[in-house]
C-alpha cells in the first residue's frame, strides 16, 4: 500500500519548483473502476493526486505524445522539466526510450512507486457490472477491499492481478528521483508458458487462430497511440509514398500491420500490456510481444529497458549471433 | 493447381555488391538454375526493411531470399549483420502467425560464388514447391 500523503507531499516539493511543466499521475474517475491520468501543473491540484491498484495506465506515453508546434519568431522554447509517477514496468519504458535517445534524463523528473500489481480492468468489470460511481479499491495484505454502495467485498488478489503482473521481475522501479514507500522484497517470475503451448500447434491451427484475431480488427491503431514505444514522427502505416499498408480493412492488411507492429517492438517492448488493454476488438497482442520477448532472450541474450548505455537491439550485433537459418 | 503445375515465385533482394555479381556471374558462366526467381537490387542486404519481405508476401511473392555479403566482407562494414538479426527475429515472428518461416530466406553469396547461388535457388524453388503457394496474407483488390 502506497503512502499517498507521501506520494502528494513530494509532487508538492516538486510540482512547486521553478524549472517544472507539470507532474503527470492519476487521479479519481468519473465512474466505475475507471481512473483517469492527471497533469498536475500547481500545488492546488496536488490533492487530487491518488495512487491505487486501479492506476494502471503506463503515462510514459505522456512526455512523447506532447505536441512541439513551431516556435513564433523571438518566442523562447519551453525547457521545463516533466514530472512523471511511474511504476515499475513504467520506469522500464523510460529507460528504453532514452537508450534510443527519444527523451533525455535530464528533462524527466520521475517520481518511482514500488507497485505489488495493478487490477485488470476486463476481470473487476466482470465481477461488478455496470457501476456508474466511482468505486474506491484498497489493497490490504493478500486481498483487495471493495467497497460498492456500503457493502464491503474482500476478494483474493490473484484473482484480479493482470496476468503480467503476477509475473511481475521489476515492481521496484529502475530509474526514480524520489522512491515513494519501501521497496517490495517478493518479486515474480517471468514464464512463458502460454507462448510453449502455443508454439506445439501446427501452422495451420496457428494461422487459423491469428486470423480470427486479425480479421477483428478495425485498425483503430488504439495500440500505436497508447504505447510509449511508438513515437515514430512518421509511422509506416501513415506513409502515402510508397504505401506499405493499404488503407482497407482486410485480413491481409490487418495482418501486415500487426505483423510491423510486433515486429517494430521486438527488443523494444517491456510488457506494459496497454496495446492488449486499449484494443477494442479484444486481440491478445501481448502474446505476440511476449513471443518476441522470449526469442529475443532466447537467441540474443537481450532484455530491454533495463540499461540505459546498453545499445537497442536491431542496432547492434555480435558475431556469434545465431545463423543456423542461413543457407 | 496441383501441385506439379505451382510455379513458386520468388523475390530476391540481393546486395549490389556480392549476392546480385553472384548472380551476374552465374549467368556468364551459364549455369543453369530455375527461372522462378525475381531480383531486386539493392545497396546492401541490411537496406532489405522487413516491410518490403511482408509486402512481397502479400504482393504475390510465396518466398523471399535475402542475399548478402560473407560476414566481414560487407561493403558498409557491419549491414549484413544487422540484416541477419532483423530475418532471424522476422522469422520467428512468422512461424508464430502461422506462415511457414521457410518462406523467408536469407543467404551469403559472394561475387565468386555462380556456383553457389544457382544451387540456392535450386534449394529454395524445391523447398518452396513442397510448401505449395502462399495463401495466408495475400492482398485481394475486389474492386
Amino acid at each position: 500500500m502506497v503512502n499517498l500523503n507521501k506520494l502528494r507531499e513530494e509532487a508538492n516539493k516538486i510540482v512547486n519548483r521553478d524549472d517544472i511543466k507539470y507532474i503527470i499521475g492519476w487521479e479519481k474517475g468519473t465512474y466505475g473502476f475507471q481512473v483517469t491520468p492527471f497533469f498536475a501543473t500547481t500545488s492546488d491540484d496536488i490533492d487530487k493526486l491518488i495512487f491505487s491498484p486501479l492506476c494502471i495506465h503506463n503515462l510514459t506515453v505522456f512526455p512523447m505524445l506532447e505536441e512541439k508546434l513551431p516556435m513564433r519568431k523571438g518566442a523562447e522554447e519551453d525547457t521545463r522539466k516533466i514530472g512523471l509517477v511511474v511504476k515499475g514496468c513504467d520506469s522500464r519504458a523510460i529507460i528504453q526510450i532514452i537508450q534510443e535517445k527519444g527523451l533525455n534524463r535530464d528533462d524527466l523528473v520521475i517520481i518511482g512507486i514500488p507497485c505489488t500489481g495493478v487490477i485488470d480492468p476486463k476481470k473487476i468489470n466482470e465481477k461488478f457490472p455496470n457501476q456508474t460511481k466511482p468505486v474506491n479499491v484498497e489493497e490490504y495484505e493478500k486481498y483487495f477491499i471493495i467497497k460498492i454502495n456500503g457493502k464491503t467485498h474482500k476478494i483474493l488478489k490473484e484473482e484480479l492481478l493482470m496476468n503480467k503482473c503476477k509475473q511481475c521481475e521489476f515492481p521496484n522501479p529502475l530509474v526514480y528521483d524520489v522512491l515513494i514507500g519501501p521497496e517490495i522484497k517478493n518479486k515474480g517470475k517471468n514464464i512463458y508458458k502460454n507462448i510453449e503451448s502455443f508454439k506445439k500447434k501446427s501452422l495451420k491451427e496457428k494461422w487459423e487462430y491469428w486470423e480470427k484475431q486479425f480479421d477483428k480488427c478495425i485498425r483503430c491503431y488504439a495500440c500505436r497511440n497508447v504505447c510509449p514505444m511508438c513515437y515514430c514522427e512518421e509511422c509506416m502505416v501513415d506513409q502515402l509514398n510508397p504505401q506499405w499498408v493499404r488503407r482497407s480493412v482486410n485480413v491481409s492488411e490487418n495482418t501486415a500491420w500487426n505483423i510491423m507492429r510486433a515486429f517494430h517492438l521486438a527488443g523494444r517492448c517491456i510488457d506494459c500490456g496497454e496495446c492488449e488493454r486499449v484494443c477494442p476488438a479484444g486481440i491478445p497482442l501481448v502474446k505476440l510481444n511476449k513471443k518476441l520477448e522470449k526469442e529475443v532472450i532466447e537467441m540474443f541474450d537481450y532484455t530491454p529497458g533495463l540499461d540505459v548505455e546498453e545499445k537497442p537491439l536491431l542496432a547492434m550485433f555480435k558475431p556469434e549471433d545465431p545463423e543456423e537459418f542461413i543457407l | 493447381m496441383s501441385k506439379d503445375s505451382f510455379k513458386p515465385n520468388i523475390v530476391a533482394f540481393l546486395c549490389n555488391w556480392c549476392s546480385y555479381a553472384g548472380a551476374d556471374l552465374a549467368g556468364t558462366s551459364r549455369i543453369e538454375y530455375p527461372p522462378n526467381v525475381k531480383v531486386i537490387r539493392v545497396m546492401c542486404s541490411g537496406r532489405v526493411n522487413p516491410m518490403f519481405v511482408v509486402n512481397a508476401l502479400q504482393e504475390g511473392a510465396d518466398g523471399v531470399l535475402i542475399g548478402g555479403c560473407h560476414p566481414g566482407d560487407c561493403h558498409y562494414i557491419q549491414g549484413n549483420y544487422f540484416a541477419k538479426r532483423r530475418t532471424a527475429v522476422l522469422k520467428k515472428l512468422l512461424e508464430h502467425i502461422g506462415i511457414d518461416e521457410r518462406r523467408v530466406r536469407m543467404t551469403w553469396v559472394s561475387a565468386a560464388e555462380g556456383k553457389k547461388f544457382a544451387d540456392v535457388i535450386k534449394e529454395i524453388t524445391e523447398d518452396i514447391k513442397k510448401i505449395g503457394p502462399m495463401q495466408q496474407i495475400r492482398r485481394k483488390n475486389n474492386w
